[in-house]
């Protein structure tokens, strides 16, 4: 079953594309997409415009994203009310329901949407799970964290989307050399 | 003795390539040894042992990991008529905790592991020297992230021979 859930994920990652998404993409625009959520709804990123969002790309097949979805999910009831969502999308490519049965022993408490070859793309080749992304308010990216993080990490994460203004977006640390660093302009149409 | 410094030599070069990239962009290896003197007599089966090694940083999960969940190894092999590959012996994982999650423990492979092929000839088999192909399938970890799936070739010939 894992062999034919990760098979299509094994091809997406050999078509490798350049994108801003590359090395550090801090104060860059987070693609939008549209994702299919477990029970067949759509989901846009865009959909989420105004609130801090944490994109989390996991699998069933990796051990250490089981770790972080526990804190996800704590994470998510402690910061909800303050504008937080997190979107995770599962890099399985079949057998939703068993995605959606493990989601659901976990405890998942946000949307859990079914990765494609497209948005793993967008967001520079999703190479290794867990990964996560950070984005604030106005769709940019504050944070990315690859691998397992610890949770206070990600916390701290969580409240830079929640708090970066767009004044203080313009600062965001950009080498003067990265030509493709977005200068506050919105990033989720 | 040739065996043992290609499978070193790749190995290295590997493990400095790896080296040479930035964190995460690291690419899990796994490596099989070449395979000499496979010989089987007409009507007859013989054990061929396949060697592989792992790269240092990663583990892969076993043939039979302990949630279905899990991504087995897995070797798929075909061999050419006269002979025929009857029986795939994996080794038993290593029970292993991780610092990502050390209350439980993963079986694993880690280093090197061998499996063993048996292969068979049939009765009417006549000598020469035949090509067992294949790919072994692996998905990979390291102590804090896990890679997709890959698979690398597996290639080997046999001698059927009185």
């Amino acid at each position: 079953m894992g062999m034919l859930a990760a098979g299509k994920y094994l091809n997406r990652v050999r078509n490798h594309t350049q994108s801003s998404m590359v090395g550090d993409v801090r104060g860059v625009a987070a693609p939008n997409f549209e994702l299919a959520t477990l029970d067949g709804k759509r989901v846009k990123l865009s959909d989420y415009r105004g609130k801090a969002v944490l994109l989390n790309f996991w699998a069933t097949w990796c051990s250490p994203c089981k770790v972080e979805m526990p804190w996800f999910v704590e994470i998510q009831k402690k910061y909800g009310n303050d504008g937080l969502v997190i979107l995770g999308v599962a890099m399985d490519d079949t057998d939703t329901p068993k995605i959606a049965q493990f989601a659901s022993e976990m405890g998942v408490n946000y949307p859990v949407l079914l990765g494609t070859d497209k948005v793993s793309e967008e967001y520079g080749n999703v190479e290794f799970l867990p990964t996560s992304f950070y984005i604030d308010r106005e769709g940019r990216i504050v944070g990315k964290g690859t691998g397992l993080l610890g949770r206070s990490e990600i916390e701290d994460n969580v409240r830079k989307a929640l708090t970066a203004p767009v004044a203080q977006m313009n600062q965001v640390e950009a080498p003067a050399t990265n030509s493709k660093r977005v200068k506050a302009k919105p990033a989720v149409q | 003795m040739t065996r043992l410094w290609s499978f070193t030599l790749i190995t290295l070069l590997l493990a400095g390539h790896a080296l040479s990239q930035e964190p995460g962009t690291k690419v899990p290896s796994v490596t099989m040894a070449p395979v000499s003197r496979a010989r089987v007599a007409p009507g007859a089966a013989a054990r061929v042992e396949l060697d592989f090694r792992i790269g240092s940083e990663f583990h892969i999960n076993s043939n039979k990991p302990k949630s279905e969940l899990l991504i087995p190894t897995a070797l798929k092999l075909s061999a050419t008529n006269p002979l025929t590959v009857v029986e795939l012996k994996y080794p038993a994982g290593e029970d292993t905790s991780f610092p990502f999650s050390p209350d439980e423990k993963l079986s694993v492979y880690s280093g090197d592991f061998t499996i063993t092929a048996v292969v068979r000839a049939q009765a009417k088999a006549s000598a020469g020297i035949y090509p067992v192909t294949g790919e072994l399938r692996f998905q990979a970890c390291d102590r804090s992230a896990c890679y997709p799936p890959r698979s690398i070739p597996v290639k080997f010939e046999v001698t059927v021979a009185r």
